[in-house]
């Protein structure tokens, strides 16, 4: 490994091993499994990205991933769900006059809080005054949601979403996340490292939690399954004439060996097969589009005189500030730029999946997993983040049936009947516990700025 | 003017269902929140391993339990786990002094970041994550043995007459007299031995501190010692009190990390007041305050909607909404916390 | 190298179809969640779903002396990425026949989706209870031995409103199983004139439950409706609301029964009453020994109906005489359903028998399962109430 430190070459090896990985494991297991770990790799490299930006760039430590990750998982639903008509002429009006009692009290309070001079009273008066916004907006709340959610609450009983094409929840879910960041940077920017972290992941903590119960918004812990998608479903595709004549042809020497009972037989399955690579495929091709913009984009902005600013107030904060640099203007900037790319991969994530499920959103997979992804990739540096988002999610996933062969490989000598065995083996799925553990560690040990470190010398 | 017997009622209520829980939960937190805080103090980083931490010294302490069970011993009618706990103690220091001669020296040597810390310690908290699992199983335990209640609500209900009943468990007062012991203890630790006023003298100020000669290596492991003891205690309390899952320990990580956080990192008193703060807010938010206020209030002002804040569904939320406003109000914690 | 590929996984499934009268290695998919949330109920579910497994490969008639491997893979519940991932693999790589499996209806509606259902392959869920899972487009291959919340909303709001209980508190655990029972519970309580005092979802796998119980109690009800997990948060609930003396009368959706609730805290709780899918016959009662007989618990909440899920896909296999994967979404319902002999727990061995010699068969098993046309449990329900320290029958309804 220390060979190669400096030379040009480490990214080219680095990702040509990933690739051997990627191609062994469609060898050996499947390239199902292989392109179904490719795109999440591509939507973990975006993750990545964004929380390089924040981290890599200007030294902002977000443990709030999460939050925003399922913010771009609930733009995909308001997005691409047919809006309920039903639900909206219940309670639509109400909420919306509970929005605006909300905004406009906020508004209120937040004045009466600046105007008010005399410093004893001001506490309390404002505590007053949000109390009674909050009442009064409750007031109007309880019915309409209560309304919304009485309509045919097993199929629906949420206002529904926008009806249009499920990719542009990728740019909204990037709004959405940039919108969130923009007033979280507000509130809690001024706090220093651990302190902000611990506030990023209880922010998180309230956006999943606001998002699970407001069941009128997005149905909540009750899921919303079967989005749309920008590409084909596999079923459709099985019955379509041009994609069956595609794979026949492609197919032709085989197909031409066998009787014509089995032929049929053999074709049915061939082109099952084909239709579930096909839609990963179109997957991928679509996710790499994403990320190769992204990509470009944060090059660009890291090389610019910009990307030099902010990392010139990461690396000294208090020599920037006297250079006249607008250090908490920039870390707001930055804050919401990488929210919203983070977003933009949550939207992606429940685009792949087909569903949004915000009772499953959890800090362990959703901000640690990706804090490992970039410390292993090596932070400020963009390639090695998305080196380390390919990488971790490949072990994340592969660590299960590596376990569960490791198991067997230490149990071999031991009695089948035995208890030790037993235990052993139906522990296997821990080890991707361990294992995930085990490369973090090592990574920091071995290859503290990660497995690309950024160019310029900095830790 | 409500009557005597009606305050004492909504007296009775609270205490019940409000007082005794939030103080119980509190105590376990507070504890908690001390171990992560005292890492911080000294060692200068948030330890996201100290949720496994007390998960593992609680594991240690029921397979010992357990043992001691089989071999009949028991404690009379205190749990047999407080017999275990000095045992567990012992296992899980050697268990972090092992971790911090392998996994965290090698960083304090180099100087790294406090957050290459953090990260080190999201990989420990992995590690134990699936060691943890490994060694007892990801299902529920129970190992509390020993009388559960010192009185319950029926027979105070009967033994006073009141309308509203008042139960004690044997768990709540072991719980509290124990945190209270151990927090004396601390303090005392901290505050009269030379040690310990050499750790605060290290957490002050370090550079200062090793002029003076202060045995840094010592610091650090009489730091984890403590984390240890506080670790198993937190866990065991808690096990006892409910019951033992891996998995609720991981969660119990983050109120554990609000409470140290509103309290100010570094301060030990700021912890034990995190703790209280958020259990307290918990319960006392998403209580709903229909009764109570039936009790007090004259008959034509008594509320018919159940006059709750906030469902418990937000319960979890409570705590980092309070967070962020204290924080908001005073950026490093109510005791101003150290800032590395 | 696709097309190699392609060749040669296509050579070894017409070996499988080509040479069935020899004896084989039948691989069959179990994915649950082992890390995660539901962790501590998922041991249990795999170790009785491979009973019945192992009960069909050491009965020597499965497919002339067959063996089934089992091949676990971990859907962790709440990460459906991870979930479609190993499913992928179980299909395409280790090609299983079947999958009795997944748990949690958000990752099983992903799994079912995006894997299952694409490549033809049956799966067969022994936990995913949400009504959504009714009406996705599955094209015959999504089976569930669980039977769906609606119907259970409504035996148990029948049971608690008959036994004279006229208002009740309600709480649920916060997912789409507690949710959606939650809501067809006090529709249909409200419906038959009830009153609901009112309702607090409580989080599974949370440190604390004291404010959930205190701002049950305080509205004013006697009784508690608890639609949660035994081993998550409703055992939580329940212990906290004996603790503080705020209920002792339940009433149980099907999660919370287990011998384990009433060992812990079976003499305090009075007046309880519960509902969990079954019929009249003693055979949970036999599937229980059974499994306590070869060290498992038994009485989770979805052993029962795991051991069905694998005993169902065993038994299609066998009245198909293949483990192609279309002959067994051809012979799901025909082994569940009528007509034909019954088959209970243990019995695995006289069904495969029946089925060799041509016979039907009518798979009861320990849930009682009768398959809908949409591949669905309809559910009867058993009424128990606690009684000598153990559930008891009331009825069945």
């Amino acid at each position: 490994m220390s060979l190669l430190k400096g030379t040009r070459l480490r990214p080219f090896i680095v990702f040509g091993i990933m690739a051997a990985l990627l191609t062994f494991v469609g060898i050996s297991q499947s390239w199902g499994v292989s392109l179904t770990i490719i795109n999440m790799c591509i939507i973990s490299a975006i993750m990545t990205l964004g929380v390089n930006i924040q981290w890599g760039y200007a030294g902002l430590f977000n443990v709030g991933i999460m939050g925003f990750c399922a913010l771009g998982g609930a733009a995909a639903v308001l997005v691409s769900k047919a809006p309920v008509t039903e639900a909206w002429s219940a309670g639509g009006a109400g909420m919306a006059l509970a929005l605006l009692c909300l905004v406009a009290g906020c508004c209120f309070v937040f004045i009466l809080n600046r105007k008010w001079g005399k410093r004893p009273f001001r506490t309390t008066v404002t505590f007053i005054a949000a109390l009674g916004v909050y009442f009064l907006a409750r007031h109007f709340y309880d019915p309409a949601s209560a309304a919304i959610e009485a309509v045919n609450p097993a199929k629906t009983g949420y206002l529904g979403g926008m009806g249009m094409p499920i990719i542009l929840s990728w740019i909204v879910g990037g709004l959405f996340a940039a919108g969130a960041a923009w007033l979280i940077g507000k509130v809690t920017l001024g706090l220093r490292t651990d302190y902000l972290a611990i506030a990023t992941l209880g922010i998180a903590e309230i956006i999943v939690a606001l998002l699970k119960n407001e069941d009128w918004l997005t149905r909540g812990a009750k899921n919303v399954t079967g989005l749309p998608r920008p590409v084909p479903f596999e079923l459709q595709l099985q019955q379509d004439s041009w994609f069956v004549d595609l794979v026949s042809r492609f197919n032709a020497d085989l197909l031409a060996g066998l009787a014509t009972d089995e032929r049929a037989a053999t074709l049915q399955s061939l082109v099952m097969d084909a239709s579930g690579i096909f839609v990963k495929l179109c997957y991928t091709g679509l996710f790499l589009m994403v990320l190769l913009v992204l990509f470009t984009l944060c090059q660009l902005a890291l090389n610019s005189p910009w990307g030099r600013m902010v990392r010139a107030i990461r690396d000294n904060e208090t020599a920037a500030a006297a250079m006249g640099k607008d250090i908490k203007g920039r870390h707001l900037q930055i804050f919401v730029l990488g929210s919203a790319v983070v977003g933009i991969a949550g939207a992606m994530m429940t685009t792949l999946d087909g569903q949004f499920t915000p009772g499953t959103y959890n800090p362990l997979r959703y901000t640690f997993l990706i804090w490992v992804m970039v410390i292993v990739g090596g932070s400020g540096n963009n390639l090695g983040s998305i080196l380390g988002g390919f990488l971790v999610w490949f072990i994340w996933i592969e660590a299960e049936p590596m376990g569960t062969w490791l198991m067997n490989v230490v149990t071999l000598g031991l009695d089948p009947a035995s208890a030790l065995k037993a235990h052993l083996l139906g522990s296997a799925q821990y080890m991707r516990l361990m294992v995930m553990g085990g490369v973090l560690l090592l990574v920091l040990r071995y290859s503290p700025g990660g497995i690309l470190a950024e160019k310029s010398g900095h830790k | 003017m409500p009557e005597f017997i009606d305050i004492l009622n909504a007296l009775v209520l609270m205490t019940n269902y409000v007082i005794l829980p939030a103080l119980t939960y509190g105590s376990q937190l507070a504890l908690g929140a001390l171990g992560v805080t005292l890492v911080f103090g000294i060692l200068r980083f948030s330890n996201f391993a100290h949720g496994d931490t007390m998960a593992f010294g609680a594991m240690v302490t029921i397979l010992i339990t357990w043992w001691f069970q089989s071999l009949g011993l028991s404690f009379g009618p205190l749990p047999t786990a407080l017999l275990a706990l000095p045992f567990g103690i012992a296992v899980t220091a050697v268990f972090l002094l092992f971790t911090d001669r392998f996994v965290y020296k090698h960083y304090r040597g180099i100087g790294a970041k406090p957050i290459t810390f953090v990260m080190v310690s999201v990989g420990v908290m992995f590690i134990m994550n699936g060691l943890v699992r490994f060694v007892i199983g990801p299902a529920d335990q129970r190992f509390a043995d020993g009388a559960r209640f010192i009185f319950k609500a029926r027979e105070f209900k009967e033994y006073t007459g009141l309308a509203e009943g008042l139960a004690l468990r044997s768990s709540q007062v072991i719980t509290i007299v124990l945190a209270i012991i151990l927090v004396a203890a601390l303090f005392w630790f901290l505050q009269k031995t030379k040690t310990g006023k050499a750790m605060r003298a290290f957490s002050d100020n370090e550079n200062l501190a090793l002029l003076s000669g202060i045995d840094p290596d010592k610091i650090v492991r009489i730091t984890w010692i403590l984390a240890a003891i506080l670790a198993t205690v937190a866990g065991v309390l808690y096990g006892l009190d409910k019951s033992f899952k891996p998995f609720v320990y991981f969660q119990l990580l983050l109120p554990i990390f609000a409470a140290a956080i509103v309290g100010g990192l570094g301060k030990p008193i700021g912890a034990i007041a995190g703790g209280f703060i958020i259990a307290f807010s918990e319960v006392a938010i998403t209580y709903v305050y229909k009764k109570f206020l039936i009790y007090l209030l004259p008959e034509n002002l008594e509320p018919e909607s159940l006059m709750q804040l906030l469902a418990t569904e937000y319960k979890f939320a409570v705590s980092f909404v309070i967070l962020v406003l204290v924080l908001l109000v005073r950026p490093t914690g109510i005791f101003k916390g150290n800032v590395v | 190298m696709k097309k190699h590929l392609l060749t040669v996984a296509l050579a070894a499934a017409l070996a499988t179809s080509g040479f069935a009268n020899a004896a084989q290695t039948i691989k069959i998919g179990v994915i649950l969640g082992f890390t995660g949330p539901i962790e501590s109920l998922t041991p249990d579910m795999a170790a009785s779903a491979e009973l019945a497994f192992k009960e069909a490969s050491d009965s020597g008639m499965l497919l002339n002396g067959s063996t089934i491997t089992p091949i676990r893979a971990d859907s962790t519940c709440v990460d459906a990425s991870a979930a479609t991932a190993a499913a992928e693999r179980l299909i395409t790589a280790d090609k299983v026949a079947a999958i009795m499996g997944a748990d949690c209806s958000g990752v099983t509606t992903a799994i079912a989706n995006s894997v299952a259902i694409p490549n033809g392959v049956v799966m067969v869920s022994p936990s995913a209870t949400t009504p959504a899972l009714s009406s996705i487009e599955d094209k015959g291959f999504f089976f569930r031995t669980a039977p769906s919340d609606a119907r259970q909303g409504q035996v148990l709001a029948d049971a608690v409103f008959e036994s004279g209980t006229k208002i009740i508190a309600v709480t649920y655990t916060n997912n789409d199983y507690g949710k959606g029972l939650s809501d067809a519970f006090i529709g249909a309580f409200k419906a038959l004139g009830g009153k609901i005092a009112i309702v607090a979802a409580h989080e599974d796998g949370k440190g604390d439950y004291s404010a959930e119980v205190a701002a049950l109690a305080a509205a004013g009800a006697d009784k508690l409706a608890v639609l949660g997990y035994l081993d998550q948060g409703g055992k939580g609930i329940i212990q906290a609301s004996l603790d503080t003396g705020a209920f002792d009368s339940f009433a149980l959706g099907d999660g919370m029964i287990g011998q384990s609730l009433i060992d812990a805290f079976g003499k305090d709780m009075v007046d309880t009453i519960a509902t969990s899918p079954g019929g009249s016959s003693d055979a949970m009662t036999n599937f229980i020994s059974l499994a306590k007989a070869n060290k498992i618990g038994g009485e989770g909440p979805y052993d029962g109906t795991s051991y069905d899920a694998g005993a169902l896909i065993v038994l299609a296999i066998q009245a198909g005489g293949t483990a192609d994967r279309a002959s067994i979404q051809a012979n799901m319902n025909k082994v569940a359903n009528a007509p034909g002999t019954k088959i209970y727990p243990g019995e695995l061995k006289k069904a495969l028998e029946i089925l060799t010699a041509g016979g039907e068969v009518d798979y009861v098993g320990a849930t009682n399962i009768e398959f809908s046309d949409v591949g669905e449990v309809y559910g009867t329900y058993r009424q128990l109430e606690i009684k000598d320290n153990k559930f008891s029958l009331v009825k069945v309804r």
